[in-house]
Formats: C-alpha cells, sequence, structure tokens
C-alpha cells in the first residue's frame, strides 16, 4: 500500500513523500517493494518504507548505495523501521 | 435485488464467486440476490501449471478448463472484456457497449504481461507465464544440447515471487537428467543484493544454488536484451552473454482499472491490506493480483483473501458491516528439482520458515495441482 502525502502548505515546498507500508511483506520483501516504486517516481521523490524484517536493516543501505540512492534516516518504531529514502537519479 | 458483479475468472474471481454463493445460498435461491462474473474468454486458466508443462509435469490441456463448468449454475458468467469501471454511477461499462449495474463490485481482475516493455525481451527471451510461451520454452530445452542458460526477472511486481527459483533448479535436475549438465552453465540474476526478498528464504535457496554449481548475479536489474547478440544488460553496468535467456517479463494491472481512475501508476488498486476493501471506495473489494498490497501476487494469496471478502460481502448484502479482516496469509510451494520441493507459509506478523526440500512436498504440490478444480476453483469443501 502507498499513498503520496501532498506537501504541507508551507513557504517552501517540500518534496512529495511516498508511504511505502512493507510490513509484513515476507514475499517478495520490502526491499523489492522499495525497488518496484522508485522506478515509477521523479527524481526528488522521497519515500517513507514501512519494514517489519530485521534483513532489511542491511540490505536496504546496500542496495540504496549500489543504486545510488540517498537514504536520509532510519527510524526504529514500535516492531518495524521507517526508512526515509530520496531518489537521485533516474 | 442486490447485485453482486465479480470481474475476473482466475483463481480469485471463480473461488470468490462460488464462495459468496454459498454463503448467500438462500438469498440467491429467493432472488434477492444475483451473481454475475465478468470474463472476458471464458477459459479458466490454471497459471500455476505452465512452469510444469514446461517440464511435461502437466500437459497442456491439463491447465484449462470452461469457466461455465466451474461455477455454480446460479451464477451468470458474462464473456466480454470489461471497458470501464463508473464507481460513482455503480456499473461496469462493457466492450460492445453493454452496462452492469451493481451494488457490490469485486475486482480479481489479475495482472497483464508486458513483455514489450523491456526492449528485446519478445525477440529474445523465453518465458513461461502463459501457455503458449511455456511450450515454446520446453520446446528450447528439448533442442538444447548444452551451453548457458540465464534466469533473470526483468519487471516487478511479478506474480508468484518463488517462480524464478523454481525455474533455475528444475533446469538444473532437467539438464542432469538428459545428461548435459557438464555440458551447461546456469546464471541467476536477481534485482536486489540476495537471491530472494527476504533472508530466512534467500540463505538456504542460495546455499542451494551453490550446491547445484549456479552462478549468481546479484543486484541485477534488466535494462534491455539484445536477441541478435544474445546478450542481457543491467542497469548496472553488468552484461551476461546467453544461450537461452528465461526471463520473467513485466506486469501491470488491467487496462480498465487506469481507464476507471482506480489504480496507481502500474494499475494496481489501492487496496485495504486488512479489509480489501478499494481505498475510498465503500462497496468495492479487491483480490488476488489486482490490488497494490504488498504481498506475493499469487494463487494462494488470492484464495485465502477470497475468504474474507466472501464474510465482507455476505455482510453488506445483509446490511451489516464488513469486519473479516485478511491477516496476510499466503501458503506457496518451492519446487527445488524435477521431484523434490520446499514451502514458504506466512502471514503479516509471521515470516516463512522453509523446511529442508523433500518428496514429500513436491508430491503434497502434484496432489493439490490435481484437487485444485473442486478444492479451490469451485470451492466444495
Amino acid at each position: 500500500m502507498s499513498e503520496t502525502e501532498p506537501p504541507p502548505a508551507t513557504a517552501v515546498a517540500a518534496p512529495p513523500r511516498m508511504v511505502v507500508d512493507a510490513r509484513g511483506s515476507w514475499c517478495p520483501g520490502p526491499l523489492m517493494e522499495l525497488v518496484r516504486v522508485i522506478k515509477d517516481e521523479p527524481v526528488g521523490t522521497e519515500f517513507e518504507l514501512l519494514s517489519s524484517d530485521e534483513g532489511s536493516r542491511k540490505d536496504i543501505p546496500m542496495w540504496l548505495e549500489k543504486a545510488h540512492h540517498e537514504l536520509i534516516e532510519v527510524r526504529p518504531d514500535s516492531g518495524f523501521d521507517r526508512y526515509i529514502v530520496r531518489k537521485t537519479h533516474d | 435485488m442486490k447485485r453482486v458483479v465479480i470481474l475476473g475468472g482466475g483463481i480469485g474471481g471463480t473461488t470468490v464467486a462460488n464462495r459468496i454463493r454459498k454463503a448467500v445460498e438462500g438469498e440467491v435461491e429467493t432472488g434477492q440476490v444475483q451473481i454475475q462474473l465478468v470474463d472476458r474468454d471464458g477459459v479458466h486458466a490454471y497459471q500455476p501449471g505452465y512452469l510444469m508443462v514446461v517440464f511435461d509435469k502437466m500437459r497442456p490441456e491439463e491447465t484449462r478448463r470452461d469457466e461455465s463448468q466451474l461455477l455454480h449454475k446460479s451464477i451468470q458468467l458474462v464473456k466480454a472484456e470489461v471497458e470501464k469501471v463508473d464507481s460513482v454511477a455503480n456499473k461496469v461499462l462493457l466492450k460492445g457497449g453493454k452496462e452492469l449495474p451493481y451494488d457490490i463490485l469485486v475486482i480479481a481482475s489479475g495482472s497483464v504481461l508486458h513483455p514489450e516493455l523491456t526492449p528485446g525481451f519478445v525477440e529474445g527471451a523465453h518465458s513461461f507465464y502463459d501457455l503458449e510461451n511455456a511450450k515454446k520454452l520446453r520446446s528450447a530445452l528439448r533442442d538444447f544440447k548444452g551451453g548457458k542458460i540465464v534466469v533473470s526477472v526483468a519487471g516487478m511486481p511479478y506474480k508468484c515471487p518463488v517462480a524464478p527459483l523454481e525455474v533455475t533448479f528444475m533446469v538444473d535436475d532437467y539438464l542432469r537428467s538428459q545428461g548435459i549438465r557438464d555440458k551447461s552453465e546456469i546464471h541467476y540474476t536477481y534485482p536486489i543484493p540476495k537471491v530472494f526478498g527476504i533472508d530466512t528464504v534467500a540463505q538456504p535457496m542460495q546455499r542451494l544454488m551453490g550446491e547445484r554449481g549456479v552462478t549468481v548475479h546479484i543486484p541485477f536489474n534488466v535494462d534491455k536484451i539484445d536477441p541478435v547478440a544474445k546478450t542481457v544488460k543491467g542497469v548496472e553496468g553488468e552484461t551476461i552473454p546467453y544461450d537461452l535467456l528465461i526471463a520473467i517479463p513485466p506486469h501491470r494491472g488491467a487496462d480498465f482499472v487506469g481507464a476507471s481512475g482506480l489504480g496507481d501508476k502500474g494499475n494496481w488498486i489501492p487496496t485495504d491490506r486488512y479489509l480489501l476493501r478499494a481505498d475510498g471506495k465503500e462497496n468495492i473489494f479487491v483480490l488476488g493480483d489486482a490490488t497494490n498490497i504488498p504481498i506475493s501476487k499469487a494463487g494462494s494469496t488470492a484464495d485465502y483473501e477470497a475468504e474474507t471478502v466472501t464474510h465482507n460481502v455476505a455482510a453488506m448484502v445483509r446490511g451489516e458491516a464488513p469486519t473479516s479482516r485478511y491477516e496476510g496469509r499466503v501458503y506457496c510451494w518451492i519446487m527445488t528439482g524435477l521431484a523434490q520441493a520446499t514451502y514458504i507459509k506466512f502471514d503479516y506478523l509471521h515470516p516463512p520458515h522453509p523446511p529442508t526440500p523433500s518428496f514429500v512436498h513436491y508430491w503434497n504440490k502434484v496432489i493439490y495441482n490435481r484437487t485444485y478444480w473442486d478444492l479451490t476453483a469451485r470451492a466444495l469443501f
């Protein structure tokens, strides 16, 4: 499930952020969800990927580094982590 | 009278139609509820059988039946293509101009293969995601005398996420059975830095690939295929030559989903992961590949989801609130050879832990393939 949240009504326009709720995605897996959505969105889009898979802590940063996209932050939450990611190129 | 219209006569649409009929049997018999199922051609395809066709484990004709034989006689089968859903006026527009009004709509329109989205795919790659291509791959393997076989995923999402693993292990076993494994190489590519989406599956599968002599290229996202030079190029820069390429084509949701304004960019329908209701649509439920839920696009997913949709449709027919929740249950076998398999079973809260591959799990799959028509499609049990 994903949705694009409208930017807040402030003077400086924030980049659009898409929430990708991949909690419980054991097959194909949270990273596959991220790879899927990142292809379709414009450069500059931020993604907030929710993952309950502990393996994501290793493979999401690893893939982002290889794919040259930016990992802005990893925010632990209750039983899952939030990965804030920015698409940096097509 | 309440009108329930179901779009799609695949695994999800067929089983949910039969289950809804059973759940509101009394209302159907008295004419208070009418159930209609719309299918493009009226032919039901058991798509998990295609991989088995490639290796002569099933005959092509065993993967098809007339939809009319599977649906309860009280369900009306409408053979037509859907043009558009008007979710404001609550009606389905069919190609040719006919309209079907509905009170409750169930969308089970599956996914559509788009090999043309990857340059060179149609000319250069074999596939097993439709019956005709499965038969072509079967012939190509029969003619194969040795060389380099490459297995690749050319787009996401794709249905049956374990299928690339399965075809790799089955090809390995097949080549051994033909006495040509030592004249052949098998290369497996996957879009992320492991051979499958999560560690509990990826680790044993990668170990098995090591034991079988499969060369792994990860991460590898297919950019294009050169059918003349016989190479597959990844966006990461690597180019792999092949003698036989087996690739998973890009998938999209049904065209009418986009035309109806119900889908995202891939025509997948944003869906509540528990209630299986289309976001913002009180009377539209979605199941199977058509949803955007980040979970396997697989027959068993549609089967389990059908339980929830049935309960919720029956509740709405009776003027009650839909409260049944899909908890993310999936059960899939993974073929690890021509006559051995393991399986993954999971839900939103519990990841899979595939057991050691064995002949017993393979036979369970064979038995299911043969009982599918009654057990799942007709929902007799």
